[in-house]
């Protein structure tokens, strides 16, 4: 077969939860990510894609509800071509492992194909996929190597490597788990034994090398990402060609502001106004500055009403350092007298000396103040 | 203001009344019930009221029932620094009258509405409504606590003093705050509403969070167990396989040695039979060579033992003959032993004897005396026992002599005497009654008698002449008195037993001779017979001594015979018997000499005897030992011979039963067969070990015997692996049944959703944390704040209140004071209480102490007021009323104090107090 062109897909990670959703957000969350594998069934039949590979982590856990488990059945209906499932870490192939339970033999839809072993799998003639599913969640080496290491090259037939893991130069060292050898893939690559290398565990849609891709996941999973929320349109054969085309609905976005005026709290008003999709996005504030009380109270109340218009709005604690800076003219302004004025005083006071629950006090007491006044 | 005067007329029950009070210092206005204390009170209300035209039901009601008159009243006051006299009247005449007169001497005058109005403003203006309400204690209302907070000259005078202006303006925020804490916290502090409610979610979602958690750590725990289980499985599986072929090799092994192993049992069964014939005949040999080793054994010890036989026989003859020599020497010491004993019984039997007659002379002896002394007292007791006169009857017989004398004499003399004188012979009879003396029947020749005829006397001579003399009357007395006497004197003569007094009292004096004899020869009876009746023991020892009555009687003769010993038949015989053969044995004792016949000598004798008795009785000694020791040989010996004799039939018995065995044996087998036949076994014996020993070496050579316990033991190892195999299998199926219920169950998604809400509630809870901190630090601060101000703020009136209380209750006492400067609470000896929950009592006194404080603060400035009470202290015993009195009466150093009462008992102890009497 000269080419063939199939979609890519990864970390489906269906049955994820965010806390940072809500209940209301994470329901519509969760319901976009299948929706999202459901376009990507779509862009299958529009794309006039052979297949549809997955490589690894489609489910959350092994021990996911069996509502989840059903309703991934149900998206997976929607796809119109096989559809080709690798293990991952998440879903690993281990003992009590989601693929062999009854609830998933039961109800998995014919087209999907899990790969439980190394063996080469002909989807298609002159098309082969080898897949290395994780057996467990702690493999002792290159997770990828035992479905290729050992295959020869086969002229005339695509070779799809379907992998799950961090790669040697992405992982920066860190992973719990050891890596997959990038060196020996491309060297698998560059000697024909495979022609296009599948990866997953990575959300962001990443480019190694033409023929070395992560897909990432269909729908954001963390404003950390990069790039998330696309399906990989591939077509290998001679020649590579891989188009990342979106599917996801959904964004999660950090947003970093200095707040220290009125002017800085308006355009904080307008960058929340410019954003799309606002029930569909997931703000994480990361501030700082000082603000007046009655910006303060003002900001409060800014980010409270965003809260309920957006999917989430919510300040990133670990970078979230605004400061109430109550001057004299705040408290001249409530016209408070005797005790009243001396309880201000003492927690301006306070604040100024480095108290933080002062802060919160007398912003409190400001606003109880203005309020009675 | 000062109220001076009030005045009323017609007003209630009051026809015409008026009362002054005192500018400064304390007024109590007496009266009884229904004299219209009350109304003075009233009165001063309604003037400033109502103006005179109005129509208000309360004008009606102060109408005297029943009178159309105009109730008038008139008031003189200062007020605002000026002098005022006020006075109106209602209904009838109406009228309004106000005079002024000004700090500067000014006077003014009003009247009518004008006057009113005027009066109206200027107490408006003077008097702060709130504290003329709050300084008038109308009756009944005496135990209400005032709240004074709004009245402006205590606040003015408070502020001045304290400094410290009301904060009224921060009331809005005060209350938004408390509202604002109470969000979130009881007043107590403690969570409350959302903020607790969120508290308990957070602890509740944390639970479910850990359990899911830890569901989940399980399923971990099992998918580890799992992959353990998985490999420990395919490891044991692999060896099991391994080690079924080495079973399998060893099975084949073994098939090809048990060949070998039943030949060697076959020769191995070979040389145990052989093995069993060779141990017969060399038993057979061996129990013949033990048949002639007896039979020579048995010869020996026959000879032996009958040799120790004769000996011991000749032994025992020894001694028995030396035992009979020792009896016959024995026998003879034992007969010398009874002769010497024989001897000196003897000794001592002639010793006795001797002494015994020595005792029966002395007895004798003494017998023949006591004899005598027996006659003696038998003699003069025959005496004694004859004679019956005594000296009475001896007195009697002389009385009676006497008497026979005298009558005879009376008879003489009164009687004729007649002589009769026989003169032949013939007889001469006589007879007759009456006659004095015995009459002879008949007179003898020349025989005459003279008679004193009393009665008749008749003398006769037988054929020749009877003449009869009769005595005349008086005559018959005389002899009766006569016979009388006489008769009496011949009964005594006769109980005397004598013929006349003479001898009467001869026989009277031998009886004293006779009655000392008699006791002497007693005493000497008594010392005679003190050892007992000699003639007793005379009677034992002449019994033995052998003495018949005969011998009695002369047994003073101590030239007696010995017959006891001398009597003694053959002793001497006997004695020589013994003695006479055993010369040589005896020869150191002396023949018994003759016996003495003197004590001494016998005793001599005995010692002697005795001394010989003793020698032979050690002879007896030794010579019994001696025998008793050839005895014990003897018998030993004797013994001896016995079991040599025993043993030696034993011996030959033996030999006999040995030399039949041996004959026996001999007649089945000779010696020289026997050795033959065990030369054969043995022979056969060897080969056949020669032939195991080289199939052995065989077997050996193929491992026979180590093969089964090969395959043995790799049959127990498969076993173990096979068991080990199925007990990983079961593990894993139990795990991986588990692994897949949890699955099922969503365990993950469980521990994912109880996270998540644990979040949501932790978040939320965190965000109520921070506002209700928040919350509580600005109560906590403001509240502080508002404490210090309004402690400082009340002071001035607070420490009035403690001042004047003090005096009452003592140093303990102390009020703290509300933000409307009303007592809360009161403390007194460290316990503080409510105010509510005081007594009765104590509530009036204290309402009454504040209202005293609060006029003593508002004294200074131009608003105060006096101090009115109707009718209080109705609740306050007999000690605190004293205490109270000493207060209201300081009070009125400061200001006016006016008290309208129908009881001035509860006053009587007010200082300098103004009495003032309403009559009825």
């Amino acid at each position: 077969m000269d080419s063939i062109t199939f979609l890519h897909s990864s970390d489906w990670q269906l049955g994820m939860m965010r806390r940072f959703l809500g209940p209301d957000g994470q329901a519509r969350w969760g319901q976009a990510r299948l929706d999202a594998v459901a376009r990507i069934g779509a862009v299958a039949e529009r794309t006039g894609a052979a297949f549809v590979v997955v490589t690894g982590d489609v489910f959350e856990h092994n021990q996911v509800e069996r509502q989840t488990i059903l309703r991934a059945c149900e998206a997976l209906k929607r796809i119109p071509v096989p559809v080709v499932l690798l293990p991952g870490n998440h879903d690993a192939l281990e003992p009590g492992s989601l693929w062999t339970s009854s609830q998933w033999l039961a109800h998995a839809p014919d087209h999907v194909t899990v790969l439980t072993e190394t063996t080469p799998f002909r989807i298609l003639p002159g098309v082969e996929i080898v897949g290395a599913p994780w057996r467990s969640r702690r493999p002792l080496s290159d997770p990828a190597a035992p479905a290729y290491a050992d295959l020869p090259a086969e002229p005339g037939t695509i070779r799809i490597l379907l992998a799950h893991g961090q790669l040697t130069s992405l992982s920066g060292g860190m992973s719990e788990v050891p890596p997959i050898d990038q060196t020996a893939l491309e060297a698998a690559v560059a000697d024909g034994r495979l022609q296009y290398v599948g990866l997953g565990d990575r959300h962001s849609t990443t480019r190694v090398t033409d023929r070395i891709w992560f897909s990432g996941t269909q729908e954001v999973t963390s404003p950390e990402e990069d790039a998330p929320g696309n399906v990989l349109k591939v077509t290998v054969g001679g020649t590579i060609e891989v188009e990342p085309i979106r599917v996801g609905a959904w964004h999660m976005v950090d947003h970093r502001v200095e707040l220290f005026d009125e002017e800085s709290i308006a355009a904080l008003e307008d960058w929340f106004a410019d954003l799309p999709d606002k029930e569909r996005t997931y703000v994480r504030l990361a501030g700082d500055g000082s603000l007046p009380l009655p910006l303060l109270a003002r900001l409060d109340s800014i980010i409270d009403a965003q809260g309920e218009v957006f999917a989430s709005v919510e300040r990133w604690a670990k970078f979230w350092t605004v400061r109430p800076a109550p001057d004299a003219a705040d408290l001249e302004s409530l016209q408070l007298s005797g005790p009243a004025r001396a309880a201000m005083e003492e927690l301006r006071q306070a604040l100024a000396g480095g108290d933080e629950g002062a802060g919160a006090a007398l912003s409190l007491m400001h606003r109880l103040a203005r309020d009675a006044g | 203001m000062r109220l001076h005067s009030l005045a009323l007329r017609d007003f209630r029950g009051v026809k015409d009344r008026s009362v002054r009070f005192r500018a400064l210092g304390t007024t109590v206005v007496v009266g009884d019930n229904e004299v219209g204390k009350s109304s003075l009170v009233e009165a001063f209300g309604l003037i400033f009221d109502l103006p005179d035209d109005s129509k208000s039901t309360r004008i009606r009601d102060i109408q005297p029932v029943g009178q159309d008159v105009g109730p008038e009243v008139t008031v003189e006051l200062s007020l605002g620094g000026r002098e005022l006299t006020y006075a109106k009247r209602w209904l009838k005449n109406r009228s309004t009258e106000l005079t002024a007169v000004e700090p500067d001497g000014r006077r003014r005058s009003w009247t009518g509405r004008e006057a009113h109005n005027e009066a109206e403003r200027l107490f408006h203006e003077n008097v702060d409504p709130v504290l003329w309400q709050t300084l008038m204690v109308s009756q009944g209302q005496s135990l209400v606590l005032p709240t004074p907070a709004d009245a402006e000259p205590l606040i003015t005078a408070v502020t001045a003093e304290s400094g410290t202006p009301v904060d009224g303006a921060s009331m809005p925020l005060v209350t938004a705050v408390e509202h604002e804490y109470l969000r979130y916290w009881t007043p107590r502090g403690k969570p409350t509403g959302d903020f607790a409610r969120s508290a308990k979610a957070v602890a509740a979602a944390e639970l479910a969070a850990r359990q899911a958690l830890q569901a989940m750590d399980e399923v971990q725990s099992d998918i580890r167990r799992a992959e353990r289980l998985n490999l420990d499985l395919e490891d044991v599986s692999g060896r099991l396989t391994d080690h079924l072929a080495g079973v399998e090799a060893l099975r084949e092994r073994k098939q090809a040695t048990d060949e070998i192993l039943l030949r060697r049992d076959s020769v191995r069964s070979r040389a145990e039979t052989a093995r069993a014939r060779l141990e017969n005949h060399t038993r057979t040999r061996l129990d013949r060579e033990r048949l002639l080793d007896e039979v020579e054994r048995f010869t020996r010890f026959e000879a032996e033992h009958a040799a120790r036989r004769a000996d011991a026989e000749l032994v025992a003859r020894t001694a028995a003959e030396l035992v009979q020599a020792a009896e016959a020497t024995l026998t003879d010491v034992v007969e010398l032993k009874d002769v010497r004993r024989t001897e000196v019984q003897a000794a001592e039997r002639r010793v006795s004897e001797l002494m015994d007659r020595a005792e029966l002379d002395r007895l004798i002896g003494q017998q023949t005396e006591l004899v005598d002394v027996r006659a003696r007292i038998a003699a003069a007791g025959t005496v004694l026992d004859r004679i019956k006169v005594d000296d009475a009857l001896v007195a009697a017989l002389e009385d009676a002599r006497a008497a026979v004398v005298e009558a005879r004499a009376a008879l003489a003399a009164g009687v004729p005497e007649v002589t009769v004188r026989r003169l032949g012979a013939e007889p001469v009879e006589l007879s007759g009654t009456g006659l004095e003396g015995d009459v002879p029947g008949e007179l003898g020749f020349d025989e005459s008698i003279e008679l004193l005829v009393s009665g008749e006397l008749v003398v006769g001579v037988p054929g020749q002449v009877e003449v009869t003399v009769r005595a005349g009357g008086e005559a018959a007395t005389l002899r009766s008195r006569v016979d009388d006497a006489v008769r009496r004197e011949k009964d005594l003569l006769k109980k005397a037993g004598v013929k006349d007094v003479a001898a009467a009292r001869e026989l009277l004096r031998k009886a004293d001779t006779a009655s000392a004899e008699l006791n002497e020869a007693r005493r000497t009876e008594t010392s005679l017979t003190a050892g007992g009746d000699p003639g007793e023991r005379i009677a034992v020892l002449t019994a033995r001594l052998g003495i018949g009555e005969a011998d009695e009687a002369g047994a003073g003769d101590s030239s007696g015979k010995q017959p006891a010993v001398e009597g003694v038949p053959g002793q001497m015989s006997l004695f020589e018997e013994f003695t006479s053969p055993h010369d040589t044995l005896f020869d150191d004792f002396e023949v018994p000499e003759p016996e003495p016949d003197d004590l001494a000598g016998a005793q001599r004798a005995l010692e002697t005897a005795r001394d010989g008795l003793a020698e032979s009785e050690r002879l007896l000694a030794d010579a019994e030992f001696a025998a008793a020791q050839a005895r014990k040989a003897a018998d030993e010996d004797r013994s001896e011979a016995q079991n040599a004799r025993a043993r030696a039939e034993l011996a030959a018995e033996r030999l006999a039963a040995a030399l039949d065995s041996l004959e026996s044996a001999r007649s089945v087998l000779d010696d020289d067969a026997v050795a033959a036949a065990e030369s054969e076994a043995t022979a056969d014996v060897e080969a056949v070990l020669d032939e195991l020993t080289a199939v052995q070496e065989q077997a050996d050579a193929a491992g026979a015997d180590q093969v089964a316990d090969e395959l043995a033991a790799a049959l127990e190892v498969a076993k173990r692996l096979q068991d080990e195999r199925d007990r990983l299998r079961d593990a894993l199926r139990t795990t991986e049944g588990r692994l897949e219920q949890s699955g099922r169950d969503g365990l993950a998604t469980r521990r994912d959703v109880a996270e998540l809400e644990l979040a949501a509630v932790r978040t939320e809870y965190e965000s109520l944390q921070r506002r209700a901190g928040a919350a509580r630090r600005v109560y906590d601060t403001l509240s502080r704040h508002r404490a210090a101000a309004q402690t400082k703020y009340s002071e001035p009136l607070q420490s009035r209140i403690d001042a004047l209380g003090r005096s009452v209750y003592g140093p303990s006492f102390r009020v703290r004071l509300d933000d409307d400067l009303a007592v809360a609470e009161r403390e007194l000896d460290g316990v503080r209480l409510p105010v509510e929950a005081l007594s009765t009592g104590a509530q009036e006194q204290l309402a009454i102490i504040t209202r005293l404080a609060i006029s003593h603060l508002v004294s200074t400035g131009d608003g105060s007021v006096p101090v009115i009470f109707d009718d209080a202290l109705g609740w306050s015993d007999k000690a605190r009323l004293r205490d109270m009195g000493a207060l209201l009466g300081r009070a009125g150093d400061h200001g006016q104090v006016i008290i309208l009462t129908c009881m001035p008992d509860r006053y009587e102890y007010v200082p300098k107090a103004t009495f003032i009497t309403l009559d009825g």
